[in-house]
């Protein structure tokens, strides 16, 4: 704690208790901080921590900005009482800490006084399973709010030597800024804040303040519904003019969301797994048009829009697996002439094996529950077909500029990496099936599943690297949370297969 | 005529059984399934067990070569050129090459690292391989013998002289063995504790027997174990009004000084001094300052087997005391010391935190050492935490010794020095590197590393030298060979060393070749050809 009596007794003395209630407001949003390695609004540090700790965007009544300034603010022995809630996903790790069944999260002055049981049981764990990485996270959940609450986490730009500087909360509010701060009347704390605001605006400008519209905008739910209505439009009325519109304004719209987050962090958007989904739906939606606009069939648009949805979806709604935030790169990944071929083109790829995906198990299924004429079956395979070529290509291009940009810069051209040698499975399972097409082996109908079944690895390659097998050089995508999800994928496919292929069997 | 047309007939056979789609199909599903098994085995056990088990194996590299076989006679058969397959033609020749550009690097490429430690000239570029050098410093002779890169253990069946290699474990670990003694001595007992709370747990390994490769003491934090025969415990148990305890380490037994009327006085510094009677002569303890014996001069002697402790020394701080069975310590509680018995099994419960130790085992007639065990892996985060050795097994004159990684053993035959080395291969530059500086940026605000910057002089002989700065996506090229920004360390004396991984590809231009024959041969064959069927086909319409 900073001198607290000192300075709280300064503080009390500035500010009316009004003025103290209203200092932590969300006009503090747009205050630049620097966290993570990058210039950001407060906003952006605020949301993150306290969705981090708590799962959700909000501590209670108050806005995570709020939230944060008031804990912030506890360093300074102001008296605030914020009942923040540790999250705890794991069911060991809740019977570690004594937490009740059901209960999901616990208050932090509960939990604080059992950092040594977590240390300990962390000690006692040789395997890096979910036990361990659990409490890794909710150690480092409880780390998060004690550097917020000792000042260390808000970290603010001051002015020395006409150049810009940042300090933590807790060396910036010292007692002789504040005393030389009130000395020029009014209210001393925020006549501090807004003069470092001020300086730092002049000295570098309110570029930081992008990303606070980016959040506040929240262009790719608007974008999900654009989508989502152009599906509607495209089914439900024989005009397909509305629904183009719809699919065109949605393309816009993430063409904007995706610059503006170019932008934000001045490279290619495919370098997490929240920006390959992005990318990955976005994609989709461009090859089904190009592909549209060469064999005039709308099936492909609509397909294109349905993985977009399901995409847009995902970054909504799947925060715990994908993480929105924007993060300085690991040194290797700093070149963005290789992030904007080879990433994109893999990405690239598995939108367009994405759309053959789609198309396979609407076919599968339609043909379980109505009656698809032999023309319209041989003619949607060949629509498939052509999703295929699209992806394989794609992903011969992604696989072999991967190796390419691997010799580059590690010196081999290839090192059996899992996900680079995923890849290659990826390639080589979609040649089997192209090479066994034209083979007995395979006739239109045992090819419709096995394009079904195929995107299985896909997935593996995309998400099962980095939530199952989570090592190699590619780490830059880790994250926790996705070893259910892909779970859930294989199951809900292989179900939908089992129920489809047993129809014809029969 | 008839032999030609029957060697034409079975290499049409060949031919056309190499060259099937189906043989094709299920080659390329083999292999697919091989490299799915392959992440797997990374996944679990790191890098090196996968590319032994499976990418580097001979099974794999006989898959490799029935996907060469598959592409290379689908070709054949396709042959007169047809026009309408030549983008087939252009993935199947890429293909090839990148295959044969492949085995070129395999061959005779180079991959290895090279450390550089800051200010000192480093031209060793060490290799994946591994191999034992047995040296024999004074012939100036040195044996190299290449270990065989395999997943498990592998018997070497090499001798040398009288020099035999009879085991190599490619991943070990060191694991405890009971080595037994002909004649069971209760003086040289050995057991292994487990000492265990609710979060807690430590495996304590104890002897007294002096061929072990484990110790009678070991401290655990505050805590302090200490390993005796059995036959002292009752000092320990036995209240004794002075605290002190006469203990004669040649028979083993003790007793306390008021049991046995010795004489006892105060000094004028209040320390305690003790006498006792020794073959015919008086030997003067001070218990307070250390269990030996003094001189007239009080000075520490060791000539007598008796020792006096204060068991008030091991009062303030946790002392655990193990004698086989029975364990003693002192309690402050009940401000007493206690001693409890226990069967192997049976756990005694210990004043401090919650703790118990239990006996796991206890032996008379063996002692325990440490000897290599092969272990599969363990890899996390990309680093090997279990079974990061490697290990030999050497026989000589009918002893045999293992020879660990990085460990150089000795040994003395007839008077002749020889040393063991398991160690990695190397290669030396014909010219030398300097790391001048090595710079690491973090990002802003954070301990993240945002760049690894080496900035080298290459020393070139005859042709001088010259200044490089080598980083992420800039390597270094220089004869051949590529350096690439691969890692750093800390070095003791305080800056920072550079890890360069250093690379000679000769199969290079072919596998580039081959990749853009494969991506242009994709493009002709999947898009274009296929734009060229719709056309046709929509005219046909």
């Amino acid at each position: 704690m900073y001198k607290p009596i000192t300075i709280l007794l300064l503080m009390i003395l500035s500010m009316s208790a009004s003025a103290q209630m209203k200092f932590c407001t969300d006009e503090l949003d747009s205050y630049p901080v620097l966290a993570g390695g990058r210039e950001k609004p407060l906003y952006v540090l605020a949301s993150e921590s306290v969705r981090f700790m708590t799962g959700e965007n909000r501590v209670g009544d108050l806005s995570a900005t709020e939230a944060f300034c008031k804990l912030s603010l506890k360093a300074f022995g102001m008296p605030t009482e914020i009942p923040v809630s540790i999250k705890v996903d794991h069911v060991d790790v809740r019977k570690l800490l004594g937490m009740k069944d059901g209960e999901t999260s616990r208050e932090v002055a509960l939990l604080m006084p059992m950092v040594s049981r977590i240390e300990s049981a962390l000690s006692t764990q040789k395997e890096n399973n979910s036990y361990k990485k659990e409490l890794t996270k909710v150690r480092s959940r409880l780390s998060t709010y004690q550097a917020i609450t000792e000042a260390r986490a808000w970290v603010t730009p001051v002015k020395k030597d006409n150049k810009i500087e940042f300090v933590t909360l807790g060396e910036f509010l010292t007692e002789e800024r504040l005393m030389a701060a009130r000395s020029s009347g009014g209210n001393p704390v925020e006549t501090l804040f807004k003069q470092a605001k001020a300086d730092y605006l002049q000295a570098k400008g309110d570029g930081y303040l992008l990303e606070l519209k980016y959040y506040q905008w929240n262009p790719f739910m608007w974008a999900m519904l654009a989508t989502l209505l152009a599906i509607i439009l495209f089914v439900v009325m024989k005009n397909k003019l509305p629904g183009t519109i719809f699919t065109v304004l949605s393309i816009g719209i993430q063409i904007a969301a995706m610059a503006m987050r170019v932008m934000i962090s001045g490279r290619a958007p495919v370098t997490n797994m929240y920006e390959t989904v992005m990318f990955s739906g976005f994609g989709a939606l461009i090859i089904s048009c190009i592909i549209t606009l060469y064999r005039k069939e709308i099936a492909f648009v609509i397909a294109g829009l349905s993985f977009n949805v399901l995409a847009l979806m995902m970054m909504k709604f799947a925060n715990g697996m994908l993480d929105p935030g924007i993060s300085p790169l690991v040194p290797v990944l700093r070149d963005n002439f290789w992030l904007s071929t080879h990433v994109t083109t893999v990405i690239l790829s598995y939108a367009a094996l994405a759309l053959s995906w789609m198309l396979a198990n609407s076919l599968l299924i339609r043909s379980r529950f109505q009656t698809v004429s032999s023309t319209d079956y041989r003619y949607q395979v060949g629509l498939i077909y052509t999703c295929i070529k699209f992806g394989v290509v794609l992903l011969a291009t992604g696989v072999i500029l991967g190796g390419v940009w691997a010799d580059y810069s590690w010196g081999r051209f290839w090192g059996w990496d899992p996900k680079e040698t995923w890849s290659l499975i990826v390639l080589l399972v979609y040649m089997a099936i192209l090479h066994g097409k034209f083979t007995s082996w395979i006739p239109p109908q045992r090819f419709v599943p096995l394009v079904a079944a195929a995107f299985m690895s896909v997935m593996m390659a995309w998400f099962g690297v980095n939530y199952i097998l989570a090592s190699g050089l590619h780490s830059y995508g880790f994250s926790e949370g996705g070893a259910i999800f892909l779970g859930s994928f294989f199951l809900i496919q292989v179900l939908v297969l089992a129920v489809t292929t047993i129809k014809r069997t029969a | 005529m008839s032999l030609m047309n029957s060697i034409l007939n079975y290499y049409r056979k060949v031919e056309l059984f190499f060259g099937s789609l189906k043989f094709a199909v299920i080659i390329i599903t083999l292999f697919a399934l091989s490299l799915a098994y392959g992440t797997f085995m990374e996944s679990y056990h790191g890098t090196e067990y996968a590319n032994r088990l499976i990418y580097k194996s001979l099974p794999f590299m006989g898959l490799q070569f029935g996907m060469f076989l598959s592409i290379l006679f689908a070709t054949l058969i396709r042959l007169p050129p047809k026009k309408h397959l030549y983008g087939f033609y252009m993935i199947h020749a890429g293909l090839i090459t990148v295959f044969l550009g492949s085995y070129v690097t395999y061959q005779s490429g180079v991959d290895g690292t090279i450390t550089l430690t800051p200010n000192l000239p480093a031209r060793q570029i060490q290799l994946g391989d591994d191999e034992l050098r047995i040296q024999f410093p004074a012939k100036g002779k040195e044996v190299t013998v290449n270990l065989p890169f395999v997943p498990g253990p592998k018997d070497l069946g090499y001798s040398y002289q009288n020099i035999k290699l009879k085991t190599f474990l490619p991943f070990a670990e060191d694991k405890t063995d009971w080595v037994p003694v002909k004649i069971e001595d209760p003086m040289q007992t050995s057991s292994i504790y487990k000492l265990f709370n609710e979060n807690f747990g430590e495996t304590l390994t104890l002897t007294l027997h002096p061929l072990s490769d484990f110790n009678n003491t070991q401290q655990l934090g505050p805590l302090n174990v200490h390993y005796m025969p059995g036959s002292l415990v009752d000092c320990f148990a036995t209240p004794s009004p002075d605290g002190l305890l006469v203990w004669n380490g040649e028979n083993s037994t003790c007793m306390s000084p008021t049991e046995k009327n010795l004489k006892k006085t105060i000094r004028p510094d209040g320390k305690k001094l003790v006498e006792i009677d020794f073959d015919g002569r008086k030997l003067a303890f001070l218990p307070d300052v250390s269990p030996l014996p003094v001189n007239e001069k009080l000075e520490l002697t060791e000539s007598t087997p008796y020792r006096i402790f204060s068991k008030k020394l091991f009062e303030g701080k946790p002392h655990l005391f193990l004698f086989g069975k029975s364990a003693a310590f002192f309690d402050k509680s009940k401000n007493a010391w206690t001693a409890h018995k226990f069967e192997v099994g049976g756990s005694v419960p210990l004043p401090w935190m919650g703790f118990k130790v239990e006996l796991k085992e206890h032996k008379n007639d063996a002692y325990p050492t440490m000897r290599p065990h092969y272990v599969k892996p363990v890899q996390e985060n990309g680093q090997t935490i279990v079974g990061d050795m490697k290990a030999v097994e050497v026989e000589v004159e009918g002893q045999s010794f293992w020879v660990k990684s990085n460990d150089p053993v000795a040994f003395n035959i007839g008077g002749q020095r020889i040393t063991f080395d398991l160690t990695k291969k190397n290669i030396t530059l014909p010219y030398e590197l300097v790391l001048d500086r090595f710079k690491m940026d973090n990002d802003p605000g954070t301990n993240n590393p945002a760049s690894f910057e080496s900035f080298v002089t290459l020393f070139k002989g005859n042709q001088g030298t010259s200044k490089h700065h080598i980083f992420m996506n800039n390597p270094l090229k220089h004869q051949s060979f590529t350096f690439y920004q691969a890692s750093y360390f800390q070095t003791q004396e305080g800056p920072l060393g550079s890890v360069l991984s250093v690379n000679f590809d000769p199969g290079r231009f072919w596998k580039y070749l081959g990749s853009l024959l494969l991506v242009l041969g994709s493009i002709w064959h999947f898009v274009l050809r296929s734009k060229n069927q719709t056309k046709q086909e929509k005219a046909h319409v």
